[in-house]
């Protein structure tokens, strides 16, 4: 046998060797759904749930959220089982795009078909006390979905049921409500002030 | 290669969080590059990532205190990888049927990056067990014996892939190579 | 002063007498425990008025409430407060008639949010018309996210219908979305980023219902 690695194939190792930077966000993602998958009875869980992956907009709370990284996540994930088992992965926005189309019959056949899905939500925010996601899929109350911390140190996470469809919300920081920095926001003509825009895709 | 401090798997085999939270901290990096070049879709590469995260947490009950991490982590993430190689590709380059660049820089990049491409485009032509073996012994430069143990195949099956993906390799890229000096 | 006082508890009695009527059912027991929750009176009589209204006009209240519910998270003003639910209550009524016969609660709460950011009345109509057996909510909601982002109502619409026509999922018209927001913050107009990311994922449909891609069968 020789000794594969020669000029040529160092090259090609180094062509393929750079490595992707940290990504706080795909960590806070991970993290999450290690959460869920703790938190959840074994069973198939699909959500399919898309984000705007560069956030351009600015914070309006800025001053609230100054010491704090926000992230959101997402998470598609089928049931967890054992270490070879194939992972169940139902389907995910970019997988779905791929996927061949299928025509409306194979939809919903009722309009009230529908059915709510769970979407994983992370907030990394270092210095609060409290955190709770409201918004109009839990009537903006506060107590329905506080979230809770990961680690001594880690993001914030909760599980909220979401019918599908585009849904404004916001978090309550320490009783403070703030838009979501990455995520979209809309203008609120109503109360005044921003609010933030999630869109929940069907199962 | 630079491995994890011995004891945070341990610490995190005990349920100790925060130990978790440096062990995905630590490697996600690299394995986001094991299974990029793998699956050659940034998509389907963080699916099998996070998929192998929380495998190995879910695992961790079985990991043995005396193994070594490095290569436990990667058989579970070069599982994932398998899992959806075979499940079907997707659409390689969704954002190619655009065609009008977003920025000049991208363009830039794209010239920048020739090299790069043809050796990945090569590197995908491999069967998928060539290009596991390959990947892990050149880049992610993990000895014979600990990918013998991850992946489960003998010693002398294993040179003999890589030495077939690095015949490949060499047949097709020496030209390319070539030019571009 | 007294007057006033006196006032008050007549209307909070009348409001409190609606409550035990919407309370018939669980879903209405509910709605019952969150109006009640709210503290202050005065908001509380604006919101009972409202889904009492709502209720006559079989327009579903839930969206309203919510409405309601988030002026209170908000700390708005009763005013602020009836504004808004008799704002939404009118775009819902108007919803509910563009997408019937068949619209969920979802739909329809998702066809005044379309009509609240300038989608025509005649598109709701005819994405009723292109998935009459379906729910539209995701669909709605794209359109809505589109024209928000200032992609001209004309375009995004006609994007939208022909995606449903073509057989697009839901996830490939959030895709859609998500990709133009992306385009469109790396400085592309909505308008090109529409078309760029629209004519993608067309190419990946089939063809519409009675057209082949090669020439028409001789009859």
């Amino acid at each position: 046998m020789i000794d594969e690695r020669d000029e040529l194939i160092e090259r090609v190792a180094q062509a393929l060797s750079p490595l992707p930077p940290k990504n706080a966000r795909a960590t806070a993602q991970i993290l999450a759904a290690v959460r869920a998958n703790r938190t959840r009875a074994p069973g198939r869980f699909a959500l399919v749930f898309e984000w705007l992956r560069q956030p351009t907009f600015s914070v309006s709370s800025a001053g609230l959220l100054a010491a704090a990284a926000l992230v959101i996540g997402f998470v598609t994930r089928g049931a967890l089982s054992t270490l070879d088992q194939p992972l169940s992965v139902e389907a995910s926005t970019s997988a779905a795009l791929n996927a061949p189309a299928i025509t409306a019959t194979n939809a919903a056949s009722d309009v009230n078909a529908v059915r709510a899905v769970p979407v994983e939500i992370t907030f990394d925010a270092a210095s609060a006390k409290s955190v709770s996601i409201v918004g109009d899929f839990n009537n903006w109350d506060a107590a329905v979905a506080p979230l809770t911390r990961f680690g001594s140190n880690g993001p914030w996470t909760v599980t909220v049921k979401v019918m599908p469809g585009r849904h404004l919300y916001a978090f309550v920081v320490d009783g403070k409500l703030v838009v979501d920095p990455r995520a979209p926001h809309t203008r609120d003509l109503d109360f005044g002030g921003d609010a933030s825009v999630l869109m929940v895709n069907t199962p | 290669m630079n491995e994890i401090d011995a004891s945070v798997p341990l610490r995190a085999k005990r349920g100790e969080e925060q130990a978790f939270i440096e062990i995905v901290d630590f490697y996600y990096p690299r394995c986001l590059r094991f299974a990029r070049n793998m699956l050659q879709n940034d998509q389907d590469a963080e699916e099998a990532v996070q998929d192998a995260f929380v495998r190995v947490h879910n695992s961790f009950p079985r990991f043995r205190e005396d193994a070594r991490f490095d290569p436990w982590l990667f058989r579970i993430l070069a599982n994932r990888c398998r899992t959806l190689l075979s499940r079907g590709r997707r659409h390689r380059s969704l954002i190619e049927y655009g065609e009008v660049p977003v920025t000049a820089a991208a363009a830039q990049e794209d010239y920048g990056a020739d090299w790069a491409e043809e050796v990945r485009v090569v590197l995908d032509s491999l069967p998928a067990e060539q290009k596991e073996a390959f990947l892990l012994r050149h880049v992610e430069d993990l000895s014979y014996e600990d990918i013998s143990a991850l992946t489960g195949v003998r010693l002398s099956a294993l040179r003999m892939r890589v030495k077939r993906a690095c015949d490949t390799l060499r047949a097709r890229l020496t030209e390319v190579g070539q030019h571009d000096r | 002063m007294k007057k006033n006082s006196l006032n008050t508890h007549v209307t909070l009695a009348a409001a409190g007498a609606l409550l035990v009527a919407f309370a018939g059912s669980r879903a209405g027991a509910q709605q019952e425990a969150r109006v009640s929750a709210i503290r202050d009176d005065a908001t509380r009589i604006v919101v009972v008025e409202q889904l009492s209204l709502a209720k006559e006009h079989g327009v579903p209240t839930e969206p309203l409430l919510s409405k309601a519910l988030e002026g209170v998270a908000k700390k708005a003003s009763s005013a602020s407060i009836r504004t808004a639910m008799d704002n939404l209550q009118k775009r819902l009524r108007k919803a509910n008639d563009l997408l019937a016969p068949s619209a969920s609660v979802d739909e329809v709460s998702a066809g005044a949010d379309a009509l609240y950011v300038g989608v025509h009345d005649k598109t709701l109509r005819q994405m009723r018309q292109a998935a009459p057996r379906r729910s539209i909510a995701v669909e709605l909601g794209v359109l809505t996210e589109l024209v928000a982002r200032k992609v001209p109502e004309a375009k995004a619409s006609k994007m939208v219908l022909d995606l449903m026509a073509r057989g697009a999922t839901g996830a490939q018209l959030t895709a859609l979305n998500s990709a133009v927001q992306n385009d469109v913050a790396a400085g592309l107009t909505p308008e090109a980023a529409l078309d760029r990311h629209g004519r993608g994922i067309l190419s990946l449909l089939p063809p519409p219902p009675g057209v082949t891609n090669g020439n028409p069968r001789p009859r």
